[in-house]
């Protein structure tokens, strides 16, 4: 799973250590921010106008659906895909759901109203996103990459996107 | 398991026969008129083989060449020339035999032995290499189950299982399992291949690369043998084999402390050692990490396709070799020529290929030969030995329209059921074999 380095994160914080946010300094507030504990809006400062750019920065890094403005998308290309069915194992909500894949075997059908994957017709098909751990989970769990991380061919891709 | 939902539509269980994996976690989906709509937790290569079904290429009358084209006739006539043809043949070639049930196997022999024709299978250019090693030596081979439950390495020797068994990573690396709770996260992997072929896409960062030179697999398994046995000679900097030193020395050590390691065999080890060497080292090397180590065990699974390990089942119970097998007087003889040499030196004179395309997969100069003699075919659909067969006799497609017995990658016996029937009242393949047996018999 990708994680996010905090000197990455630091670099667009104010860095001006001005305490308003309740931590000592900037340093600590970017470590809070990859821990998952501070939302980006937290830190006062950076909502004036000269910092703008830089939120947009935070906002995307940490998943930009917070304020509603993006919607979370999970795109499988057809093309690339097998239907191995690596994504329905290795999905965390999947397994929660479905007992079967914990044994490595695909979910019986019809499928769980939890579940997030099912192979159809020799395709991965994304049935919903509701219970996605980017949606419903706190904290590091949401952070959650795994389906992208793991397809062999890298087939599935996360994004951030207003729907037209 | 049948169990309906709504608007009439019927969802049944069974199993995929698209590879040698046999998955049963797949389910199919009737409509009110009984046809199949749709198919879940198939890979697209379960999914194209069931597909078949409602393929347009089939072969649904039996047909023989007449002046240069084939033409349709009836079992009647093609069983005659099949008759004809066989009785004049000193030196019959049986070819193919993986893709069909154990049943369809053992009268395949039988005929073999009725005809005192020589028989080969698919296995003789692919794993049947591996199992006459397996004759002598022995193998440490494991189960599937214990791959997804207990085993914590995997060592993938010249095989992209991502490509070849589609499930097969699915199956074993990323399910969680009685004893490997977490799953993916204590399951090493480790791939021994020139190629960064399909399956690194899943390597993470615990996994392991070793890009070996083609052509030093020996080299290197006689190092592991040295360095198991407490060996301590230094590795150079720049490392051995065109593999790190330090990848070198994790592997070393995943091969000296893994509780439950298994070696998968892939095709990358036998077409580079047709004479099967590599594949006895690894065997060696495998007995003697069990025997040396307190901690670590390790077992082979040689990925084999379709029904391979049927057919060495098969051939071992009935005959007890695997390649080579020639009879002569109803009988068994010693010989030593195998498929490539027999076809190469032209000692056969007809041909009869089941369920096998070798003219599309023999290299040109193979090919060429068989396209010289009469030619027997009998499949299921229209493949380039079909259109140059000289008699072909259609059949059911084992496994979707027939039933049958299979043996899995692990050798384990599993039953294939039909989900069904097949168009024109087909016979299966054992039928044909069982009717063509009977013919010579009148």
């Amino acid at each position: 799973m990708s994680q996010l380095n905090f000197m990455d994160v630091y670099k667009f914080l104010p860095k001006t250590n001005c305490k308003e946010c309740g931590l000592p300094t900037c340093m600590a507030f970017a470590l809070s921010l990859v821990k998952g504990e501070k939302k980006p809006e937290d830190c006062p400062p950076i909502l004036e106008s000269k910092y703008k750019q830089d939120l947009e920065k935070l906002n995307e890094l940490f998943g930009g659906e917070r304020e509603g403005k993006k919607d979370l998308h999970i795109e499988i290309d057809t093309e690339k895909c097998d239907g191995c069915g690596v994504c329905v194992i290795i999905c965390p909500v999947n397994a929660r759901y479905c007992p079967n894949s914990l044994s490595g075997k695909q979910p019986d059908f019809p499928p769980d109203e939890h579940q997030l994957f099912q192979v159809k017709n020799g395709k991965s098909d994304l049935l919903n996103l509701k219970h996605c751990r980017r949606l419903e989970a706190e904290g590091r769990e949401r952070e959650c990459r795994v389906c992208e991380v793991y397809c062999p061919r890298d087939a599935i891709e996360i994004s951030y996107y207003t729907a037209k | 398991m049948t169990q309906l939902v709504k608007n009439n539509q019927r969802v049944q269980s069974f199993v995929c026969s698209g590879c040698s994996l046999y998955c049963d976690d797949t389910q199919i989906v009737y409509s009110e008129k009984n046809e199949i709509i749709e198919a879940y937790g198939l890979c697209l290569k379960g999914y194209k083989k069931l597909n078949e079904i409602y393929s347009k290429n089939r072969i649904k009358k039996p047909l023989i060449r007449e002046n240069g084209a084939l033409k349709e006739v009836t079992y009647n006539e093609a069983f005659d020339k099949i008759k004809e043809l066989i009785k004049n043949s000193k030196m019959p070639l049986l070819y193919g035999f993986v893709n069909t049930s154990c049943e369809a196997q053992i009268r395949g022999i039988e005929l073999a032995k009725k005809i005192d024709g020589f028989i080969a299978s698919n296995a003789s250019i692919c794993h049947g290499q591996t199992y006459s090693n397996v004759i002598d030596v022995g193998i440490n081979s494991t189960t599937l189950n214990e791959c997804i439950n207990k085993a914590d390495v995997f060592i993938f020797w010249g095989s992209n299982a991502a490509d070849s068994h589609p499930k097969f990573l699915t199956k074993t690396i990323f399910s969680r399992g009685k004893f490997r709770i977490t799953g993916r996260e204590i399951k090493t992997l480790i791939l021994v291949d020139p190629r960064k072929t399909t399956t690194y896409g899943v390597a993470g960062v615990r996994d392991l690369y070793t890009p070996l030179k083609p052509g030093k697999d020996l080299e290197l398994i006689r190092f592991l043998k040295g360095k198991i046995l407490g060996e301590n000679s230094e590795i150079p900097p720049d490392g051995l084999f065109g593999i790190d030193r330090e990848d070198l020395t994790r592997l070393i050590l995943n091969l000296k402390k893994s509780e439950n390691g298994i070696i998968l065999i892939g095709q990358g080890v036998i077409n580079a050692d047709p004479s099967g060497t590599v594949v006895r080292a690894l065997i060696e090397l495998v007995d003697l990490i069990n025997k040396t180590s307190k901690r670590s065990r390790f077992s082979i699974i040689p990925m084999t396709g379709h029904n391979m390990n049927g057919y060495i089942q098969v051939a071992l119970s009935l005959v007890g070799k695997i390649n080579q097998i020639e009879f002569s007087d109803n009988k068994l003889i010693e010989s030593n020529i195998g498929l490539i040499t027999k076809i190469m030196e032209d000692k056969f004179d007809i041909s009869i290929i089941v369920a096998a395309d070798p003219i599309s997969n023999f290299p040109i100069t193979m090919s060429s030969e068989l396209i010289k003699k009469p030619l027997i075919a009998i499949d299921c659909f229209f493949t380039p030995t079909t259109k140059i067969a000289d008699v072909v006799l259609p059949v059911a497609i084992m496994g979707l329209e027939t039933d049958g017995l299979v043996y899995r990658m692990d050798n384990i016996p599993m039953n294939l059921q039909k989900i069904v029937d097949p168009p024109d009242n087909l016979l299966s393949d054992e039928q044909i074999l069982t009717q063509i047996i009977q013919r010579l018999e009148e």
